[in-house]
């Protein structure tokens, strides 16, 4: 611009704010980098540990599994009044943790934020397994998972059974399945040039053939990049409305009833941010040993723990925001089983949880608003495990309060999960774990032709991109 | 030529001048017309006067929410940043044209009677919150609030303009705070001003739904100033279509929120069915709003999702600006739904009336006038805040990012 020497604002940038890459990287450096994760013929012996710990609980998670099967559902805590407890908490938090991946993959992408490059691929596998470990729950809880085809989903039968399609419930199975679809899909789609750099660079046999088909056979030439780029675009889009209708659908699970406490029309916007804030407390709680173990801090930079704090701070507040608006309606609702309900959540057998999910949720996330804290990578790490925690509170009080004390105070009762209740909870944690630690081993955690996309010489070739 | 200064280089164009006048020229027309309207159908004019004010506060406060957004996000669209302080600098105005609405609470909010109060439980319950006094200091919080804001954020920027870099960090943490008393003072004006006409429903969605709305005539009008001026010195040398596509997209997603929201809370009410929710959509969709109902399906969602999914037009302002006027008449056909249903059609407050009325369709001659009149003064107080300031915020830390923002969309 002829005028550029004029204005003062664009020689004196604001902040200095680290770069989305560190500097010195090369196409080569990079490539190495990331894919000598994968082809190392030495796994590190933190690795075996991790992934031994984590098997310890999948094996939990399949003995519970067992037992459930053979004994049925009787083995968990929830009954009558309390019908859905940790089955459906435990769903709804996994499910959550999922939307981080989405956002990051599809929203970031359609944003143009160059800090997504790093952290979606790991965020993506992250939101599959979260999916996984989600499904557990509903299919375990019909007791018969076998049998759960023709309960959840609408196939023509001799029996002429037929779901009940005014049921939210039915709402998230197809919610639930078209999501986990797209998110495979557009993982998928974003590994193949990946693959076929592994395939180029392994050195056993084995690699070579596993990488070479799942690379589908990728030359790298301009018309597979193109095709490559409009195929990932579109995935995008149509990831972008999943990120805000997948939990949605599973808070019309609660706001289609008439139940205090779940009937209240703020759930979709509130659990859709509820999810993202949950969702990228989990890819702190994984980015941060992940860059340190494997001294990635030159690709995850401050800069993406800066943002990901930052969006847990917006989402956060709008959980925060929540909380205040459902605690002000029970009140100007005037109706008595509203005020009842949040009266027992504040000051009821429960209250201990509610007063710790609004200290974490509520309160600790003031945090996030000072630079210092942003900067304290390993105070940020423990930070996110409270907001794991907290967001599970949060299920569990919106849940077991308005079941275990409703309109009929002569059928209320308490509710106590039992040791298969937790076995079964720490199991999925284990099953995701366990997943989480066979893709960083086998599969590039951090895109590697996207970050080479990122790198100044990048810059250079093609000249700047805004 | 010699090196202008840039105060002077982004020096708003002399037709801004025009503009006031006629502005202010519409007011007049309509200020007389609403005179009228307060002498001869006081019940209408008060109702009226609340819809209109409504649309442009929602513009005020909407821009004043960008305007913070951008300070936090540091995104590449200062290229408005001018606009939206020229449109948060007209909150006193609107402080000002906010008393009616104060004479009018006799008519407006049924919960100011004391005998109504008196004869039914949930306004009895009520009345701690739902109380003249307490309503009216609420009020003063919110315009104090939001004064204060608009003007630190502006008085700070302009010292950023004078080449004082020490602010950009306090305007962060302002807007950081500002957002937060913005977005609850919203949702509780909201509730006192809208949701109490008809102070048996309520509904926790609301707040959202009231923010959105501030957020998508913020947008619209912002795209309509930037037609405006992109055919004028000096900012046709600096918008871009690149611009305009950003607004276009954010316009696109605040109608698709719009639309999650509003069938997020129909669905909700409808299906649990419940006593003390549903008579608000009921007398939504009968007795001729249903019409409008579906106007504002087609209107506020189909129709504006559709041509807004296109990039070409996003890219190009000429055509970009109907579809953001139109948005803002239909702004106001929402607000008009929001209110106009709880009033009988000779505009009185259907909560004030005995037995069981109901609300038929119906238009009002006030309610052109009432827009004429508010929307004359804003714009004439828009205007003459604009004409005040180059119309580049040339010191803005990320206006590099914005004026290199070329092609690639």
């Amino acid at each position: 611009m002829a005028f550029e020497h004029e204005l003062p604002g664009l020689s004196t940038p604001g902040r200095v704010t680290p770069d989305v890459i560190a500097p010195g990287h090369t196409f080569e450096s990079v490539t190495e980098r990331i894919s000598a994760i994968i082809l190392t013929k030495r796994t590190p012996i933190g690795w075996f540990v991790g992934f031994g710990i984590a098997f310890v609980f999948l094996l939990l998670f399949n003995v519970t599994v067992g037992h459930l099967l053979l004994t049925g559902i009787g083995i968990w805590g929830n009954n009558i009044p309390v019908g859905w407890a940790f089955d459906i908490i435990n769903f709804v938090w996994w499910i959550g943790i999922g939307h981080a991946g989405t956002l990051i993959s599809a929203i970031l992408l359609l944003f143009r934020q160059q800090w997504r490059t790093s952290i979606n691929r790991f965020a993506e596998a992250m939101t599959l397994f979260a999916v996984a470990c989600a499904a557990m729950f509903p299919l375990l809880h019909t007791g018969r998972p076998w049998l759960a085809a023709y309960w959840l989903l609408p196939y023509p039968n001799t029996m002429n059974l037929w779901p009940q399609f005014r049921s939210p419930l039915i709402w998230d199975v197809f919610a639930v399945t078209t999501y986990f679809t797209v998110s495979l899909l557009f993982w998928f789609t974003g590994l193949v040039p990946d693959m076929a750099t592994l395939r180029d660079r392994a050195q056993s046999r084995a690699a070579r053939v596993a990488f070479g088909v799942l690379s589908l056979g990728w030359r790298g030439s301009a018309r597979h990049w193109q095709r490559y780029e409009t195929a990932y675009l579109l995935l995008a889009g149509i990831s972008t409305p999943l990120v805000l209708s997948v939990h949605s659908v599973v808070s019309f699970d609660f706001a289609v009833s008439v139940l205090p406490g779940w009937h209240t029309t703020i759930f979709p916007p509130y659990f859709v941010a509820g999810a993202i804030y949950s969702g990228f407390a989990m890819v702190m709680t994984l980015a941060v040993p992940l860059r340190k173990f494997y001294g990635l801090e030159d690709f995850i930079t401050m800069r993406h723990i800066h943002n990901m704090t930052k969006v847990m701070l917006v989402t956060g507040m709008i959980v925060a925001y929540g909380y205040a608006n459902e605690a002000f309606f029970a009140w100007y609702s005037a109706n008595p089983y509203e005020s009842f309900m949040m009266y027992n959540r504040m000051a009821g057998p429960y209250a201990v949880f509610y007063w710790a999910l609004i200290g974490i949720n509520a309160l600790m996330i003031q945090l996030f608003w000072f630079r210092r804290v942003r900067e304290n990578v390993a105070l940020l790490f423990v930070l996110s495990l409270f907001v794991n925690v907290g967001m599970w509170l949060e299920r569990f009080i919106i849940i077991v309060t308005s079941l275990h004390r409703d309109f009929l105070p002569s059928s209320w009762d308490m509710y106590a999960p039992t040791r298969w209740d937790f076995a079964m909870f720490t199991g999925t944690i284990g099953l995701f774990l366990s997943l989480f630690f066979l893709f960083i081993r086998f599969l590039p955690a951090i895109a590697i032709f996207e970050m080479r996309t990122i790198v100044p010489e990048a810059r250079l070739q093609t000249g700047e991109h805004g | 030529m010699a090196d202008p200064r840039p105060d002077t280089l982004f020096a708003p164009a002399a037709d801004v001048d025009l503009a006031r006048s006629r502005a202010l020229r519409a007011a007049a027309v309509g200020l007389a017309a609403c005179a009228i309207g307060f002498v001869i159908d006081r019940d209408h004019f008060y109702r009226a006067w609340l819809i209109a004010y409504l649309l442009f506060l929602g513009i005020a406060l909407g821009s004043m929410g960008l305007l913070m957004i951008q300070h936090l996000s540091g995104g590449a669209w200062g290229v408005f940043r001018r606009i939206f302080e020229a449109s948060s600098r007209t909150l006193p105005l609107l402080a000002l044209l906010f008393l009616p609405i104060v004479l009018g609470m006799g008519t407006l909010y049924s919960w100011t009677h004391a005998d109504r109060v008196q004869a039914d439980e949930v306004l009895r319950h009520k009345a701690a919150y739902l109380n003249t006094g307490f309503f009216l200091l609420r009020a003063f919080v919110y315009f104090a609030g939001w004064i204060l804001i608009a003007w630190t954020m502006t008085r700070w920027s302009r010292r950023q303009d004078e080449g004082d870099m020490s602010v950009n960090l306090r305007l962060q943490y302002l807007a950081g705070g500002g957002i937060v008393f913005y977005t609850f003072a919203a949702t509780f004006a909201g509730i006192d001003w809208v949701m109490s006409i008809n102070p048996h429903w309520f509904s926790t969605l609301f707040g959202f739904m009231f923010i959105g709305g501030h957020g998508l005539a913020a947008l619209s009008f912002t795209i309509v100033v930037s037609t405006f001026l992109v055919r004028r010195a000096p900012m046709e040398h600096v918008l871009r279509p690149s611009h305009f596509h950003d607004l276009g997209k954010l316009s696109l997603a605040f109608v698709m929120l719009w639309a999650y929201f509003n069938f997020s809370q129909y669905m909700l009410v409808y299906a649990a069915n419940l006593v003390e929710e549903v008579p608000y959509f009921i007398a939504r969709i009968s007795h001729g709003w249903q019409y409008l109902a579906l106007f504002l399906v087609l209107f506020q969602f189909a129709v504006p999702f559709l041509l807004l999914l296109q990039r070409d037009l996003k890219r190009m302002p000429y055509r970009l600006v109907w579809v953001s006027l139109a948005l803002l008449v239909v702004r106001y056909v929402d607000l008009f739904m929001l209110v106009s249903p709880e009033f009988a059609p000779t505009g009185a407050n259907l909560h004030l009336l005995a037995g069981e009325p109901e609300s038929r369709l119906f238009v009002h001659w006030l309610d052109l006038a009432a827009p004429l009149a508010i929307g004359g003064l804003w714009l004439w107080m828009f205007f003459t805040q604009l004409a005040q300031r180059p119309l580049v915020a040339f010191a803005d830390p990320y206006l590099r990012d914005a004026l290199e923002t070329t092609g690639g969309h």
